[in-house]
């Protein structure tokens, strides 16, 4: 199958840092996940007597400096990480609420920086403390909001306007977010189970990620790693709910579709899938019933890491892309952590245990309110 | 294209002029903007309501307002506050009793682009939906990212423009902001009945111009349709 696009230049992924409960690394999330281990227990952030849920996976040492927010703090943890940008990097930043936590404490009458609740405000720090001189701009598209950064900063290097964008997203775990999921009865009481017969919510969240995306010839000649390519991206919209998904997945499918278009790919080139997975009765069902339509009902790995770290809301793609690369690499989908028993159309697809698999490329995708769908299609990487 | 702001609002077609800028922006009711009942329009938050009105106009301005099927058109929209002030109503309703009492409808909408989803599904949109945040409401990022996006074959027609309420204490710099939301209906082909303000085209150093004539903020371009279909001198 041909790419829809003609003199395809081809995006890399040269560099991909994660901060999770898990630690500061990639490897130490990977192995985390891996091993079926959950960061999700006891919320002690904030009082959550009055809510359905009691627990979230959280960065226990995350405190906010001073006034500021502790996406601050997130930041800071996140770009130490990063090896040099080359000149004129594109920042995208992606979050769905960034420095919320300020708004609470202004509302709260406790001394805060309000430039932290502005989407600006999380973009200008990044750039900030990388000290870029680039253009910058945040997306915000729900919990795909990384997913589209992505995208977007891949079309931006595929056309030839850019040779490299780096996208940073983020998403806290805060009372605003928490108290709204509990209102929308979304969240489990256990920890969330994603494509488990009995699962019966979500589990909230936090982390961040940051990818540097590159014009492949650029990458070669910096001498940059070869962590993996985007080879097709696209979103769709259900146009159904505003915070429920469309039952037969339309949405979901159109995305992948699409994505496989752009990338000149079969659904049968599909090795494994990395779900969006977020352990919601409804959430779950549409993509198994997207997935199973796309791949004809064929027996392929799907995984959530979402049983492990939770809903990272606007970090979750980042997060998930990253995973994503190293899936790959590994040639191992990771265990579901949470599920036990499948969800008709998850059986022999979804598992408790790593699954082996042979195959170049990996499909991830996410969705969230307002109806958005996103999918990007991964290609191996060359490191070893 | 379509917009409410502190001046008029309504379809470009229907106006003379254009223009953004700090004040007070109408109260917007469904009758302003829709010919047909909309039944929870009046529940929607103020940002949502704002944004949503100026799609429809931009749409109806286009020919594209009514539908027998859903359309793969994408929306690409740009704030500065997005919905900080829902974020604000929503908290109010945490703050007491200990989070009891939050307000799933106000939590819905405290997403910049939840009203991007409910364009979507009242005109029957199914592309791309999405919100850039920028530090000013005219820059023009949201349309070079629709040009780039038609450009790489992701979709054919979208609506590109930017709503932003204005300040919103104690959450902005000092001084008032241009408020309101301004929309273009862009297209690859027009394969209606329907003549076009112009050609918009996009150069390698990201600069838009329309009809050759270079453009540099949304606020421009809509001057200069306006001046494109009357022939008047554009605006550079």
């Amino acid at each position: 199958m041909e790419s829809r696009r003609t003199g395809t230049i081809n995006v890399w992924v040269t560099d991909a840092v994660t901060v999770t409960p898990f630690g500061d690394n990639l490897n130490a999330l990977w192995l985390a996940v891996l091993a079926g281990k959950s960061a999700i227990r006891p919320l002690r952030r904030f009082a959550v007597k009055s809510y359905h849920a009691s627990i979230a996976s959280y960065i226990e040492d995350l405190t906010a400096p001073d006034d500021r927010s502790m996406s601050h703090a997130l930041v800071e943890r996140l770009v130490r990480r990063l090896d040099p940008m080359p000149p004129n990097t594109i920042l995208i930043t992606a979050t769905t609420k960034s420095g919320i936590d300020n708004l609470e404490k202004l509302r709260r009458g406790i001394p805060a920086d309000p430039a932290d609740v502005l989407y600006s405000g999380f973009c200008e720090d990044v750039r900030r403390q990388l000290k870029l001189t680039g253009e910058c701009f945040n997306i915000s598209a729900s919990c795909a909001s990384s997913t589209m950064a992505l995208a977007q900063g891949a079309e931006l290097i595929a056309s030839g306007y850019t040779d490299a964008v780096l996208v940073c997203c983020m998403d806290l775990v805060t009372e605003f977010v928490f108290a709204g999921f509990s209102a929308l009865q979304a969240l489990a009481a256990g920890p969330c189970r994603p494509f488990d017969r009995d699962r019966d919510g979500m589990s909230l969240g936090e982390g961040a990620a940051a990818l540097l995306l590159m014009n492949s010839e650029h990458a070669r000649l910096e001498g940059r790693p070869h962590l993996g390519t985007i080879l097709g991206w696209a979103a769709a919209n259900d146009a159904a709910h505003i915070t429920a998904p469309a039952r037969d997945g339309r949405g979901l499918r159109q995305a992948v579709l699409q994505a496989l278009d752009i990338a000149g790919r079969n659904a049968d080139e599909i090795a494994a899938v990395c779900a969006h997975g977020t352990g919601t009765v409804y959430n779950d069902l549409m993509e198994l019933y997207a997935f199973n339509r796309i791949f004809d009902n064929r027996r392929l790995p799907i995984f959530s890491i979402k049983g492990s770290i939770g809903h990272t809301l606007g970090a979750a793609g980042g997060i998930e892309v990253a995973i994503g690369f190293r899936t790959l690499s590994e040639q191992t989908a990771l265990p579901t952590v949470g599920f036990s028993s499948p969800e008709r159309g998850a059986e022999k697809k979804v598992s408790m245990e790593p699954q082996a698999f042979s195959g170049d490329c990996l499909l991830t995708t996410n969705s969230g309110f307002g109806g958005i769908n996103a999918a990007l299609i991964l290609g191996k990487g060359s490191l070893q | 294209m379509g917009w409410v702001t502190a001046t008029n609002l309504g379809c470009g077609r229907d106006n003379d002029r254009f223009e953004l800028k700090a004040g007070k922006l109408p109260d917007i009711s469904r009758k302003d903007v829709f010919d047909a009942p909309y039944p929870h329009f009046g529940r929607l938050d103020r940002y949502s309501r704002l944004g949503l009105s100026a799609i429809a106009f931009a749409l109806k301005d286009a020919g594209l307002d009514r539908w027998p099927h859903p359309r793969p058109i994408s929306i690409i929209a740009s704030t500065v506050h997005g919905c900080l002030d829902t974020d604000l109503h929503y908290y109010d309703t945490v703050i007491p009793e200990d989070g009891r009492l939050a307000s799933p409808n106000l939590f819905a909408y405290t997403l910049p682009n939840s009203y991007l989803g409910e364009a979507a599904i009242h005109f029957g949109l199914t592309g791309t939906c999405y919100i850039i945040n920028e530090t000013t409401i005219s820059s023009l990022w949201c349309l070079r990212l629709v040009m780039l996006n038609m450009a790489g074959g992701q979709f054919e027609t979208a609506i590109g423009g930017g709503c932003d309420l204005g300040q919103c204490p104690p959450f902005s710099t000092i001084g008032e902001k241009p408020c309101g939301a301004l929309f273009f209906v862009i297209e690859k082909a027009i394969k209606r009945d329907c003549s076009a303000y112009g050609e918009l085209l996009l150069d390698k150093s990201g600069m838009l111009a329309l009809n050759g004539t270079k453009v540099s903020t949304l606020q421009t371009l809509a001057q200069n349709c306006i001046a494109a279909l009357s022939n008047k001198k554009p605006m550079i």
